[in-house]
């Protein structure tokens, strides 16, 4: 903290060059029940945010104003401002492990892994529009890019299964290896991480087939495309590794041993990743131009991850912050902070968590 | 200081978790259990430092002022084993996985029933911004819980067959607190695990608490004469209270001193002895010789055939 404050000071004066980062790193503690957030500068903990139970996964809203975690096993989904890491609200919502946005906009889908259960939600009102009971752990989830379809990795039955999003109906369900983990949709195909075999599963997204596997190491987990596309990064938890494989042939490139489980990534402005290290509570920076490797400790288990840019430190809290909140979260003042880029005002910030219709609310928090 | 010690702690755990317990589980086939192998390796590493805490605070103690003399070795190595089986290995992984099991079908029958399943904080809203307190919270109700527990294992005759084997060793001391059947474990790992799922205490705060009231439980087990005053024996279970308990006198439904952390369900419910620099012989002499003296494969079969006898009415 006293680095931050010095950093904040610093860039008050002055003094600081203008490209100077301060930016906002959200950790997702699974096992310890809080978010962490970390500014990268300093990579010290400058806000700890409660959840209830177990944090795992999280998206950003369209428009950038509010950060949603779910909470799978406190049945609770909480939207925070990244820029100033305020809780707007928390929600009732039933068990959010893996969710995404469809592309466009419209649905909400959710995996339930531990209740075998995939939701479909209409993303503005949250209203639960179908829910499927579906064999053994759903786990990641992928769309379509029209939003016609998405496809759920079953996690404990060597599944993946694809849902028409018009009818609410499964399409097709296909044995794709031992523990399908994350699923991608990559240049008209699914890229599935097999997380009790060594390889990616490169998967007809028409009926499920197994076209080609890609050797990555033991534990394959997850895949994430690099911002300007031309790299997938894919995390390999038995071995302990990130394998960059080339996105237009999908051959290996180049192999970084990564001690610790490696599991979710983020991108910083500057390229770097950022990733969980699920069985060392750490978080592990990269430098992908060189490879090198940086860490530092978070909470248990850390899983989600997310980088919101800023340009200053964040302010340190106000006493009044400090003290158990006397009013709903998302009453609390508009933090006075300047942040870049086009992030969110803090007009549409409280725009979105106005009071809804009694109607909206009920459903919202089924 | 705090941090650096937790850090350790995760590079620890992660390390024997990369390098022995993964590996195993890719072999197997089982990686979609790997989160929770590794919140198992937390409970088994736990069990492990509450032995390392327990013996620490207890032999000394035991050491210090006894009882009676420990003149029966055989009798304490036959309890060290059964401590060793309960706290490290096996009982909490089958209860981990039968409760893991349990709580999806409890949830998602909820979910379909159109409820979610609801957390201690959310009935009570002080709690969230008070993790301190919450914990303080889901100790006093898993504490309570356990006190009816004990009431059932000595008023429930196949239960008490069970529980007999715990209650037959005269030669007590802290490592008698694990001297159990497996099947009575299991019954109470059931019921404590069912209960913190009802409440829903975090999983986090779980090992936590069965380390606390371990310790507690290991403690009033021990063969010193300790009590710790007026005010004291009303607050927390002593080596006194707890040894009370244990006399042939309070065997079976006639029991005193039943609580595992607090005296104050004793208090309310009427079953309280707070008679000071009262520390009784220990045993069962009425239950079969087997019970006190026999090893732990022996005490086993004479427990299971006595329960069996018992629900059959003989």
């Amino acid at each position: 903290m006293r680095r931050a404050r010095l950093a904040l000071c610093l860039g008050l004066a002055g003094l600081v060059p203008a490209t100077a980062r301060a930016d906002l790193v959200y950790v997702l503690n699974s096992a310890d029940a809080s978010i962490s957030v970390i500014e990268s500068t300093t990579r010290e903990e400058v806000r700890r945010i409660p959840v209830l139970r177990e944090a795992h996964h999280l998206i950003l809203t369209p428009d950038r104003g509010e950060l949603l975690v779910g909470d799978s096993g406190g049945n609770e989904l909480i939207a925070i401002d990244p820029a100033s890491a305020t809780v707007l609200k928390r929600d009732r919502f039933s068990n959010p492990y893996h969710m995404e946005l469809s592309p466009d906009g419209k649905l909400l889908v959710v995996t339930s892994l531990r209740r075998d259960q995939v939701d479909i939600y209409e993303a503005a009102s949250r209203t639960l529009l179908a829910r499927l009971k579906v064999p053994d752990k759903p786990s990641h989830l992928a769309y379509t890019p029209d939003s016609r379809t998405v496809f759920v990795t079953l996690q404990g039955a060597r599944g993946l299964m694809a849902i028409d999003l018009a009818t609410q109906k499964p399409l097709w369900t296909a044995d794709v290896g031992p523990q399908p983990a994350g699923v991608t949709w990559h240049n008209g195909k699914l890229l599935v991480g097999l997380m009790g075999s060594d390889h990616v599963a490169v998967v007809s997204p028409a009926d499920g087939k197994v076209e080609r596997r890609i050797y990555v190491g033991r534990g394959a987990h997850t895949i994430f495309p690099s911002p300007d596309g031309k790299l997938l990064y894919v995390n390999s938890r038995v071995d302990s590794r990130i394998t960059v494989l080339d996105a237009e042939t999908l051959d290996p490139r180049v192999t970084w041993p990564l001690p610790g489980g490696p599991d979710c990534i983020a991108f910083d402005p500057e390229g770097r990743l950022w990733v969980t290290l699920r069985w060392i509570a750490r978080v592990a920076v990269i430098d992908p131009k060189t490879g090198e490797t940086d860490s530092f400790p978070v909470g248990r288990s850390p899983h989600g991850i997310f980088v919101e840019k800023r340009a200053t430190p964040l302010p340190p809290l106000a006493v009044s912050e400090t003290l158990p909140a006397a009013q709903p979260a998302h009453d609390a003042p508009a933090p006075l902070v300047q942040t870049e880029d086009d992030m969110p005002a803090r007009p549409e910030a409280a725009a979105a968590s106005a009071p809804r219709p009694a109607s909206q609310r009920r459903l919202w928090s089924r | 200081m705090m941090s650096r010690i937790a850090d350790l702690y995760a590079q620890a755990t992660g390390w024997i978790f990369e390098h022995a317990l993964q590996p195993l589980l890719y072999a197997l086939g089982l990686m979609d259990w790997a989160e929770d192998a590794y919140a198992w390796l937390d409970f088994a590493l736990f069990g492990l430092f509450g032995i390392l805490v327990v013996v620490a605070v207890c032999r000394p103690l035991e050491a210090w002022r006894p009882v009676e003399p420990r003149t029966d070795r055989q009798a304490v190595r036959t309890d060290m084993l059964y401590t060793f089986l309960s706290r490290l290995g096996l009982l909490p992984l089958l209860a981990f996985v039968l409760l893991a099991s349990a709580q999806t079908a409890w949830e998602a029958w909820l979910t379909e029933a159109g409820l979610l399943p609801p957390t201690l904080e959310e009935l009570v809203p002080l709690l969230r911004e008070q993790p301190l307190l919450a914990f303080a919270a889901y100790v006093v109700i898993l504490d309570f819980a356990e006190y009816w527990r004990h009431r059932a294992q000595h008023g429930l005759r196949w239960w008490w067959a069970l529980h007999a084997i715990h209650h037959a060793q005269r030669q007590m001391t802290f490592w008698t607190d694990d001297r159990n059947h497996v099947l009575d474990d299991v019954l109470a790992a059931v019921w404590f695990g069912a209960i913190a799922l009802l409440i829903g205490v975090p999983p986090g705060q779980f090992p936590l608490i069965v380390l606390l009231l371990r310790l507690a439980e290991s403690l009033s087990h021990a063969n010193v004469r300790l009590d710790y005053g007026r005010l004291g024996e009303r607050l927390l279970v002593s080596p006194r209270f707890h040894r009370l308990h244990h006399a042939p006198l309070s065997a079976g439904a006639h029991g005193k001193n039943y609580a595992v952390l607090l005296p104050v369900w004793d208090w309310l419910f009427g079953t309280a002895d707070f008679r000071r620099g009262v520390f009784p012989p220990t045993g069962t002499p009425e239950e079969p010789e087997a019970l006190a003296s026999g090893g732990w494969l022996r005490q086993q079969a004479v427990g299971l055939r006595r329960m069996v006898a018992a629900l059959a009415g003989r």
